[in-house]
């Protein structure tokens, strides 16, 4: 179904739109820091001018400097957390592909199911009432959240590929079990897991900052654009930009990211839905 | 016929299994945790007198296998436990949260299956032309976003700039099926994600079962464009969607807490958040199981729809 020719170009568009609305709050929560410089005298809170572009935060804070640094912890925690997150699935869905002893794979796969049946969200505040998570614990949580689903897309890939025949000649001419199952299965699915990573980079974007919205993992006063959302919320009247530009920017950063996993993983195949196609 | 019972068995008994994981997984995040609950409970400046309160509601020097038992006897007969801050019984927590919560969920889901559906259809309909590509960019860009974000925004922009519904639920008590336009935004936000992500798939199935073969024959019958696309289509492209609906609830119960906050909607994730703030662990702990055990059964739902929609196909996780 898909021609390279005609749609390598509106790909590219695609990819350069996408790249633009993702650019500007990555450029800003990642080179923001270097250039937020010393805090300076507090103000009034939600004040508007005076030397204040973006006004005053509810504690009299510089809403730029605040924005400026603000994107790093968002960022920073979902990188973790997805990567985190794979740290565990990686080796629990080969193993459980790769064996031949049914006890194990249940082992393996079984209790991760249960964190299935409860709300991801719901699992975070949990642990929230009785601890309090800093950054740190949050990405972890959010990571334990991730695991089932990407153990299974793991396990899944990896099954696939082990049965090949290929693996079977390894199999018989003595191959470790690391060079068929990282060296032959752990690359063949690397398309696979680039693909299931992306969008799951989007869906942990979406849980650290909703966390941190509803003040999980976050101290209440933290520059974090999702706490300033919440915080700043009680001055939308007077001063719209302290809630209006952050909650602008996780927009564009989830949205953008979004479109560009899909435009890059995706490969102008918009009616084909990942890993379908028989 | 008996493959269908046989089926059905093994899935209702997996509920059951699921239903007493969630309780299980519920007790030991909040109470098997390391350390001294109490101490934890009793927030950043213990007094003695509140430790030793909370120890003695919750039975904290009874072994946690016996606590768990206990507490989940008292489940099974609708006992729910006692708050730790203000006595009343969990249950009084759930009643008084739950008729806003349902009137939100029923409203978004009223609206999720037909609006998504529809969307879906009609871009399946008018495939790489202009309908389809703003329908696709849109829904894939939304799909993303954090309902506080969009939230926030939406009520920025209707609320406060051109003030045609008000910005929150606060003043209008329980009586909001009395006042739809409190009730707008909330539904708007909690439906944006879910809809993307229906009208995706009932997209790609769409386009799928138009390339069908058994499509082509219906039209060389003769049958009518729009019966192929809603008789003969639309079964085939929603199975697979069905299936995926059990990620969506997921998305409508995180959506309700987040809209609830945002809204200040006196609903069941207000009184869920309040208690968190208030490390209200028993309050928690019910409201976690109510929403766990309505996970399980929308889930179970969902598979019997998609089992329903194509029997032919076995559901094979």
């Amino acid at each position: 179904m898909s021609t390279p020719g005609p749609e390598r170009r509106p790909g590219r568009t695609r990819v350069a739109l996408a790249l633009l609305i993702a650019g500007v709050p990555l450029a800003l929560a990642l080179l923001g820091p270097l250039f937020a410089g010393d805090p300076g005298p507090r103000a009034t809170s939600f004040a508007l001018g005076d030397g204040h572009w973006l006004g005053t935060d509810f504690v009299g804070r510089d809403v730029w400097r605040q924005i400026l640094l603000g994107g790093r912890s968002v960022v920073v925690s979902a990188l973790a957390a997805t990567a985190l997150a794979y740290l565990v699935a990686l080796p629990v869905g080969l193993i459980a592909a790769l064996t031949h002893r049914r006890w194990l794979e249940e082992a393996l796969l079984r209790p991760l199911d249960v964190l299935l049946a409860v709300p991801s969200l719901l699992l975070i505040l949990l642990v929230a009432t009785v601890l309090a998570p800093g950054a740190p614990g949050l990405a972890l949580l959010v990571a334990l959240v991730n695991v089932p689903d990407a153990a299974r897309i793991v396990r899944a890939a990896a099954a696939e590929a082990a049965a090949r025949p290929a693996v079977e000649a390894l199999r018989m001419q003595g191959e470790s079990w690391w060079r068929m199952g990282v060296g032959y299965v752990g690359r063949s699915m690397l398309r696979t897991l680039a693909a299931d990573a992306g969008v799951r980079l989007t869906g942990v974007l979406y849980l650290v900052s909703t966390a941190a919205f509803l003040g999980v993992g976050v101290a209440p006063d933290a520059a974090d654009w999702a706490v300033m959302v919440d915080r700043n919320r009680t001055g939308l009247w007077v001063q719209p930009w302290a809630v209006v530009v952050p909650a602008l920017l996780i927009v564009a950063l989830t949205m953008g990211g979004n479109l560009l996993v899909d435009a890059v993983l995706g490969k102008g195949k918009p009616n084909a839905p990942r890993g379908k196609r028989i | 016929m008996s493959g269908l019972r046989s089926w059905l068995a093994r899935r209702l008994l997996a509920g059951v299994a699921q239903t007493a994981a969630v309780v299980v997984l519920v007790f030991a995040l909040t109470e098997a945790l390391p350390g001294d609950a109490a101490v934890a409970l009793a927030g950043d400046q213990p007094d003695p007198a509140r430790i030793a309160a909370i120890r003695e509601t919750m039975e904290l020097d009874r072994p946690a296998a016996v606590r768990l038992l206990d507490w989940a006897t008292g489940l099974l007969h609708g006992d729910l436990g006692t708050s730790l801050v203000s006595g009343r019984p969990v249950s009084t927590y759930v009643s008084d949260g739950f008729g806003p919560t349902l009137l939100l969920a029923a409203l978004t889901l009223l609206l999720l299956v037909p609006v998504g559906v529809g969307l879906g259809v009609l871009a399946a309909r008018h495939v790489g032309r202009w309908p389809d590509r703003v329908i696709s960019s849109v829904t894939l860009g939304v799909y993303a976003v954090p309902e506080f974000a969009l939230g926030t925004l939406l009520v920025t922009v209707f609320a406060l700039r051109l003030g045609w519904f008000p910005p929150t639920a606060v003043g209008y008590g329980g009586d909001l099926s009395g006042h739809p336009a409190a009730l707008v935004l909330p539904v708007l936000v909690l439906l944006s994600r879910p809809v993307c992500s229906l009208s995706r798939l009932v997209r790609a199935g769409m386009i799928d079962a138009l390339a069908a073969p058994y499509t082509a024959q219906a039209r060389r019958y003769g049958v009518g464009g729009a019966r192929v696309l809603l008789a003969h289509a639309l079964p085939n492209a929603v199975a697979p969607a069905a299936q995926q609906l059990a990620r969506t609830v997921d998305w409508l119960l995180c959506g309700v807490i987040v809209v609830e906050a945002l809204f200040v909607f006196p609903g069941l994730g207000t009184v869920l958040m309040n208690a968190v703030a208030e490390r209200d662990v028993p309050v928690v702990q019910g409201l976690a199981v109510v929403f766990g055990v309505l996970t399980v059964v929308l889930n179970l739902g969902a598979d019997l729809v998609a089992r329903r929609l194509t029997p032919r196909a076995e559901v094979a996780a």
